[in-house]
Parts: C-alpha cells; sequence; structure tokens
C-alpha cells in the first residue's frame, strides 16, 4: 500500500537541450521570404507576404520545404506504417478501425487475407462471415496501404505476419514517441515479443514463433500464458510506461535497457513515480553513451 | 460594500496591484494524460481547468460538417469554487451563454477547414473563482489547444477591464466585479490585434470607451506574453527528451 | 460507466492473469496502485483534499454551512454529498452523462457515514431543532482511470480531515433570545474527528478470484463487483454490490474477508499520511497543486 503526500512529488529532471532548437508557437513568423513551399503546421499570412506557424514545435525544414512538428498530436498516417488497430464497427464489406487519428482507418475486406492464405474474389458468404474472423473490439495489426482524401487510412493484412493479435497486453503512448524504422516487429531476448505501432499503440504478447505462429490471427491460442512469460510482459508494460512518461522516444534497444535496469525491483514496485524516473533516465544515459 | 475603498489615495487597488497591473498568472501545458490537450491556468485566486479531445469522429447526435471541424465547447464550475457554493455546475444560463461564447471566440482563431468531418471537443472546469472566469477558461482552453497540437492562425488572450473611481482598471477580481461598475470583456488575437470578442455591462460613457477598451486590449497582449513563456519552456523541455534519436 | 471494448484474448489474458495473482502490471489481487494525496488546494472551501490514485484524479471540497437540523436527528449536524463527473474526465461525462455514476457513488457515501460511530455529527449541532452545521461534501472527477469509488472515499475522508469550521459560540442577548456569534480569527476553529470515518475498498469478481482497485481493463472483464465501507478497526458501515453477474454467498464472504483487510491497511497508511500532511501545513508548506 502506497500512499505519498504531493509535497514529497518527484519532478521530472530539466534536461539542457542539445544544439540549438528553432520553436514556435501559434502565430510566430518563421520567415518572410519567399519561395518556400509550406507544409503541414504552417499558413500564409493574409494580405502579407509572411509564412507563420499554426502550431506550436519545432521547425523541419527540407529544402524548399518548411513545416512545423508539433510535440503532440493525432496519428497522421503514411502508406507503409505498421499501425496496431481496435475494430470499432462491422461494415458492409469492410471494418472500421480506431488507430487514435483523427478519422476511424478502414480495413477493407478485400483487404484481408482469407484462413490459410488463400487468395480468391470475396464471395456473398464471406461477406455474412465478416464477423466471425474481426468483431467488434478485435486488435490487428495492419500496414497503411492508402490514404483517402478526407484524412482516413485504409489498411491491409495481406501477410502473415499481420492479422488479428492473440493474448497479450496494450499500452497506449503518444504516437511522436514511434519513430518510423525499418521493422516495427521485434522478438525481445527476455522471452517476449513487441509490436510498435507507429500510431502510438504498442503490443507485448509472449513470444511469437516466426513458422508456427505467423497464420495471419486465424488460429487463436487461448490456454493460459506461463506464469514466467507474464512477468516479463508486466515488467515490459512498466517500463514502456516509465519511458513514455519521460518523453523518450522507444526503441527495442531502449526498451530493452529500461528492462535490464529495472531487474533489480519487483515489478509492481515499478509503478511507483521515483522508481520510473530512476529507469527513465538510467536508460536515458545509456542510450547517449551508446551512440 | 460601504466603505471598502476601491482605489486608495496611494492609487493601489484592494489587492494591492496598480491600475494598469495584471494578476499574477502561473500556467501548466499537459497537466492529464487522458485529454489530447490539457492545461491549467491560475490568474490571481481564479483557478481553470480546460481539457480538449480531438479532433475525432463525431460522436452522438452531432452533424457533420462537409467542409469544416464542428466545435463542441462546454463550460462548466465547481460547487465550491465560489464563496457561496453553487448549486449546480453546468446547465443553468450563464454556464450556458458562456459555453456558446468559447465556441464563438474558438471558431475563429481554429483553422476549421483542416478537418472536415471531424469533432473538436473544449472542456473548461473552474476551480476557483475570484472574477475573470470567461478570460481565464479562454485562456487555458488557448493553452490546452496548443498542448493538443490543434493549427490556431494565432493566440487566444482574454482580459477584462472596467471604469472604477474614475480610473480605467484592468483584470478585475471578483471584489471589483461586484462593486456595481461596467465590466468589459475582450478576446483578441494578439499578433494582428484582431478582436474576436468583446461584451461589456452596465453603463459606460462614451468618453471613457476608449480608454477602458485601450487598457483591456493592452492586457491581453500581456497575458499573450505569460502565455508564450510557459509555452516556449514546456517545449524546450519535451524537445530536449526527444533529442536522442 | 462506459465499458471499453476489449477482444476476447485480452480478457482471456487478464482471466489467466488475475487467477495466477500476475495482473498485467505486475500486481497481486490486493495490491493497490501508488496513491498521492494532497490537503488544501481550494481556498474558498473549509477543507479541501485532492487524491491521485493511478489515472484517477478526484478533487473534494468540504463548505459548512448553517441549516436546520433533520426532524429525526435534532441535536446533530449533517452531511450532503454531491458527486460532479467533469467532462474533462471522459466527453461521455458531457451535459448529463454522468448523472448515473454520480448518484451511485453519491448514494454510497451517504450510506457509508450514515452510521452513527463513524464520524460524530453531534457535535456539529448548535441549538436543539434550529440550528446546526450542514457539510456540503462536493466531489468533482477530474480523470478515470478506474477504481472512482475507492479514490473518492479516500479523498473525502481526507477533506473532512482538512475541514476546519470556525468557532461557534451561542449566546442569550438583552432580550433573551439567542444568538450565534461566530469567531472571525481563522485560527480558531474547530476540527472534525475522521479517526473512524469509513473507506470503500471495491473488490471485482473476475473469473473465480476477486480483486483489489481495478484498473479500466480489468473493470471490463468483471461481471460483478462488492463495495464495503470500512473503517480502522475492520468495521464494515456499508456495502452494496453491482454489475450485471451473480455472486456465490461463499464468495461474498471472501470478499468481504479482503475487504475488511484491504480497508484496515488503507485507512491506517491514510491516517499516518493525514498526520503527516498536518504537520507539513502547519509549517509553511508549499501548495503543489497542478502547476507542478
Amino acid at each position: 500500500m502506497d500512499i505519498k503526500l504531493a509535497s514529497s512529488r518527484v519532478l521530472r529532471d530539466s534536461l539542457e537541450p542539445v544544439g540549438p532548437l528553432h520553436l514556435v508557437s501559434p502565430g510566430d513568423v518563421i520567415t518572410s521570404e519567399s519561395g518556400f513551399m509550406r507544409g503541414h503546421g504552417t499558413f500564409m499570412e493574409e494580405g502579407g507576404g509572411n509564412l507563420k506557424a499554426s502550431v506550436a514545435g519545432m521547425v523541419d525544414r527540407v529544402n524548399k520545404l518548411i513545416s512545423v512538428k508539433p510535440l503532440k498530436t493525432r496519428y497522421n498516417g503514411e502508406v507503409g506504417d505498421v499501425i496496431i488497430g481496435r475494430i470499432v464497427e462491422v461494415q458492409q464489406r469492410r471494418w472500421k478501425v480506431d488507430t487514435y487519428s483523427r478519422l476511424n482507418s478502414i480495413l477493407m475486406l478485400s483487404s484481408v487475407n482469407l484462413p490459410g492464405g488463400e487468395l480468391r474474389r470475396k464471395t456473398e458468404e464471406d461477406e455474412r462471415m465478416m464477423r466471425d474472423y474481426l468483431s467488434e473490439g478485435d486488435i490487428i495489426s495492419a500496414e497503411v496501404q492508402n490514404v483517402f482524401s478526407d484524412g482516413s487510412l485504409s489498411l491491409h493484412t495481406r501477410s502473415l505476419k499481420y492479422g488479428k493479435l492473440g493474448q497479450g497486453t496494450l499500452v497506449q503512448v503518444s504516437p511522436s514517441l514511434v519513430k518510423r524504422r525499418k521493422t516495427h516487429f521485434h522478438n525481445l531476448p527476455c522471452g517476449a515479443s513487441l509490436i510498435l505501432g507507429n500510431n502510438g499503440y504498442i503490443w507485448i504478447c509472449p513470444t511469437i514463433n516466426e513458422d508456427t505462429d505467423q497464420t495471419g490471427g486465424f488460429v487463436q491460442n487461448l490456454e493460459p500464458v506461463a506464469g514466467g512469460d507474464r512477468e516479463v510482459i508486466a515488467r515490459l508494460r512498466n517500463c514502456i510506461t516509465a519511458l513514455a512518461n519521460h518523453g523518450i522516444v522507444l526503441f527495442d534497444t531502449v526498451i530493452l535497457y529500461a528492462y535490464e535496469a529495472s531487474q533489480k525491483y519487483s515489478v509492481k514496485e515499478l509503478l511507483q513515480s521515483d522508481i520510473m524516473k530512476e529507469i527513465a533516465s538510467l536508460s536515458r544515459q545509456r542510450m547517449e553513451q551508446e551512440l | 460594500m460601504a466603505g471598502m475603498e476601491l482605489l486608495s489615495d496611494q492609487g493601489f487597488r484592494i489587492d494591492g496591484r496598480k491600475p494598469c497591473e495584471l494578476r499574477r498568472i502561473q500556467s501548466k501545458l499537459g497537466v492529464f494524460g487522458k485529454p489530447d490537450g490539457s492545461a491549467y491556468v491560475e490568474q490571481g485566486n481564479t483557478k481553470v481547468l480546460a481539457a480538449v479531445y480531438g479532433p475525432h469522429e463525431p460522436r452522438g447526435n452531432i452533424v457533420k460538417l462537409q467542409d469544416k471541424v464542428v466545435i463542441n465547447c462546454q463550460f462548466s464550475m465547481a460547487t465550491f469554487s465560489t464563496g457561496e457554493r453553487k448549486r449546480r455546475p453546468r446547465g443553468d444560463r450563464k454556464s450556458m451563454e458562456l459555453s456558446m461564447h468559447l465556441q464563438q471566440t474558438f471558431e475563429a482563431a481554429i483553422m476549421t477547414e483542416l478537418y472536415p468531418q471531424s469533432q473538436i471537443d473544449i472542456y473548461v472546469e473552474v476551480l476557483q473563482s475570484d472574477g475573470g472566469n470567461y478570460c481565464t477558461s479562454v485562456n487555458a482552453a488557448t493553452l490546452a489547444l496548443i498542448d493538443a497540437g490543434i493549427p490556431m492562425k494565432d493566440y487566444v488572450c482574454a482580459c477584462s477591464a472596467s471604469y472604477l473611481d474614475d480610473t480605467p482598471m484592468v483584470d478585475i477580481n471578483y471584489l471589483e466585479e461586484s462593486s456595481g461598475g461596467t465590466e468589459l470583456i475582450v478576446s483578441i488575437l494578439p499578433k494582428s490585434e484582431q478582436i474576436v470578442f468583446l461584451s461589456s455591462n452596465s453603463r459606460l460613457h462614451e468618453d471613457c470607451l476608449n480608454k477602458v477598451l485601450d487598457m483591456a486590449i493592452k492586457g491581453c497582449k500581456d497575458v499573450y506574453l505569460c502565455l508564450d513563456e510557459t509555452v516556449r519552456e514546456h517545449m524546450t523541455q519535451v524537445s530536449a527528451s526527444f533529442s536522442a534519436d | 460507466m462506459a465499458e471499453i471494448l476489449m477482444s476476447e484474448a485480452e480478457r482471456t489474458f487478464i482471466l489467466h492473469g488475475i487467477q495466477d495473482n500476475v495482473r498485467s502490471d505486475g500486481r497481486g489481487c490486493e495490491d493497490y496502485r501508488p496513491i498521492e494525496l494532497e490537503t488544501e488546494v481550494v481556498s474558498n472551501a473549509n477543507g479541501s483534499a485532492r487524491v491521485r490514485l493511478a489515472n484517477s484524479d478526484v478533487l473534494v471540497g468540504v463548505k459548512g454551512e448553517l441549516g436546520k437540523p433533520s426532524l429525526d436527528t435534532p441535536e446533530h449536524g449533517r452531511l450532503e454529498f454531491f458527486v460532479d463527473c467533469s467532462a474533462n474526465a471522459t466527453p461521455d461525462f458531457e451535459g448529463r452523462g454522468g448523472e448515473d455514476l454520480a448518484l451511485e457513488i453519491s448514494s454510497m457515501l451517504a450510506r457509508a457515514y450514515d452510521c452513527p460511530s463513524c464520524l460524530d455529527t453531534q457535535a456539529l449541532g448548535i441549538i436543539k431543532r434550529e440550528q446546526c452545521w450542514v457539510l456540503y461534501v462536493d466531489i468533482l472527477i477530474l480523470e478515470c482511470g478506474g477504481n472512482l469509488f475507492d479514490a473518492v472515499a479516500i479523498a473525502v475522508k481526507a477533506a473532512l480531515g482538512n475541514t476546519k469550521l470556525p468557532v461557534i459560540t451561542v449566546r442569550k442577548d438583552e432580550n433573551d433570545e439567542t444568538e450565534l456569534e461566530i469567531s472571525d480569527d481563522p485560527y480558531d476553529c474547530e476540527r472534525i474527528k475522521i479517526l473512524n470515518a469509513p473507506c470503500i475498498v471495491t473488490l471485482s469478481k473476475v473469473g473465480n478470484q476477486h480483486i483489489v482497485d481495478a484498473s479500466l481493463q480489468e473493470e471490463s472483464c468483471c461481471l460483478s463487483r462488492l463495495m464495503v465501507a470500512v473503517t480502522e478497526n475492520g468495521t464494515i458501515t456499508a456495502s452494496k454490490t453491482s454489475g450485471s453477474g451473480s455472486l456465490n454467498p461463499e464468495s461474498i464472504i471472501d470478499m468481504l474477508e479482503s475487504g475488511k483487510r484491504a480497508g484496515t491497511l488503507l485507512n491506517k497508511t491514510l491516517h499516518a499520511k493525514l498526520l503527516e500532511e498536518e504537520v507539513k501545513v502547519g509549517t509553511k508548506k508549499k501548495t503543489m497543486g497542478f502547476l507542478t
């Protein structure tokens, strides 16, 4: 039983920024020179030639394109991103998926694999069986296939590594903490698997065997998970929450450092804020050393 | 209020401020985890929490707009916020009116055309009330919107002003509000000095109008400086932890 | 409360975890998540407290007003509870959305504090049948992270302990009429004894086991729960089941025993922390509030 007083609250460390940061807030003039293309987070002032920022964040300049990346925002999908989503609605020939973006994403019936990896045209019977495969509340991993004109995403699970997810824990963090990398599926040496969704949803589950378990999610294993695996998953969950609370960008390396740093505490002790802070700063220091 | 001097002989107000001085502003972004954006603002003894959800799919009976985002505001006061206990936190005429004013104010500032068919919810909760509820709510909502990363043309800063004891005064507290003088509330976009919302009650001589309005606009610009400082400090802190890439 | 969506596999995972006594964040079945407590946060109220239980955030203000005692207890003061679910917590609470939950919480609190040994309401009486203190306990729910009843009860107990009521002397003036004199001195005040005030423990039944302090995900897996109001010496002042499932009599007895254990521990720890906070208030204490 742990009750703390607010007066003994642990404050976040004040960090020194590395290098000069060009930070702007809404209404600030970024530049008055012409010839720049405006990206996200900027707008042209009416009647003037100034390029102004519309969100608070860092200015990102790539050749002639200026955009402002806000610190915290809903997920803005791009083609090729790996995401984890939850089914919210079953409609005719498609599912509506919640991916923490401003509009629900769409998974078309034609974008999923049938049991066993068959590829054929979907018949009427398939339409009626949609709910048997994916119903409301199910979690899937998928890839962004297309972005519609209104901004909503079209997903597909046309590979056996995607599909409905089985037993495990979902952790929600801000999408800006998950950067785009080559692979988002990690089998950690400590005995669990991790899927880092670009939309900030992170899935932790018992180790996925490449050969046997990748069935596209059609075979659900509801057997009880072993106690040891369960503890590993719980520990990883607490480590990821600690890192996210301190704004550390999530990779498999930094998560492993946090996992190793947490070994001296029991899993439930990791819920306390002072221990979370310690783990976050140890992982950050180790990351900086390795760079 | 007999015997209460709003302005002393030396030119100090009841709480020791000069007529053109604002109350102390303290604020913080990102107070809660669940809303997309949240902020807490204290102006003197008035404390307000704001939370922003969105943009997200429209919920309930809200009608989707094809070309812009729907902005939904709710203004609510805690029952223990006022000196005399308030019976209903929201739903009474005053709160509904303030909710509508908030909606009008932010429709002018948020770039609504960027999010068609979506909805943004802005919820404001007054924890302690000592005058200037609407102004502090606008300031808190602006910070919450910035925290949520929702594009806006500019900050929206609000300030109140009055004409008491023959002097224009800025940022009036509860005692000054209830003394019977006029209360002029102004919200502006500070960079372009455009007025987004203006309201006044009670009588005000037109000769004094300019002075009081100017005082209120200057007050808004001072508020902007305080809010911007908080935003920059917050951004510096957060970006410092992102730099490890 | 709105049910959050979960897949069948997730529910199975949570269910098996509870059976193994390893919940999804590593806690055992009778462990609470970390709690943070602060008193004197609102200056307009006679007493206030703020409690953070993981993601749940509750702010309570207690205001004392003079009123008429109720007819069946003419010498006692009374407590009135009011719960407001702010839309900050979740958009579902907008407008009148949170009223059902608010009603449930306030009626549970009213029953928990109804017991005469909990709070000395006779000390709140001033003039028999005429005047008494009415304590309005206003609860504001700012964020929902599961297990609201427990968080609310802790905050209410802390706020009542923090309440300072001005001393009232009853005198008879020249015309032999009773007169109330309210002390103006801010330091001349009465405190309320909360030694026997109850805390609520919610036990959620998941599968064949029951857990204390359920998170939002665990709450959506549980079909029935039992809430008990327990005092420091183990007395149960109120209890209530809720949810759509049914409970075995044996499980209810087990849950009551767990509730008593968890409740007495919670009360003891809370009491120790409140005393520590009192000492700090005596010296110059910096209000943390929401700013840091």
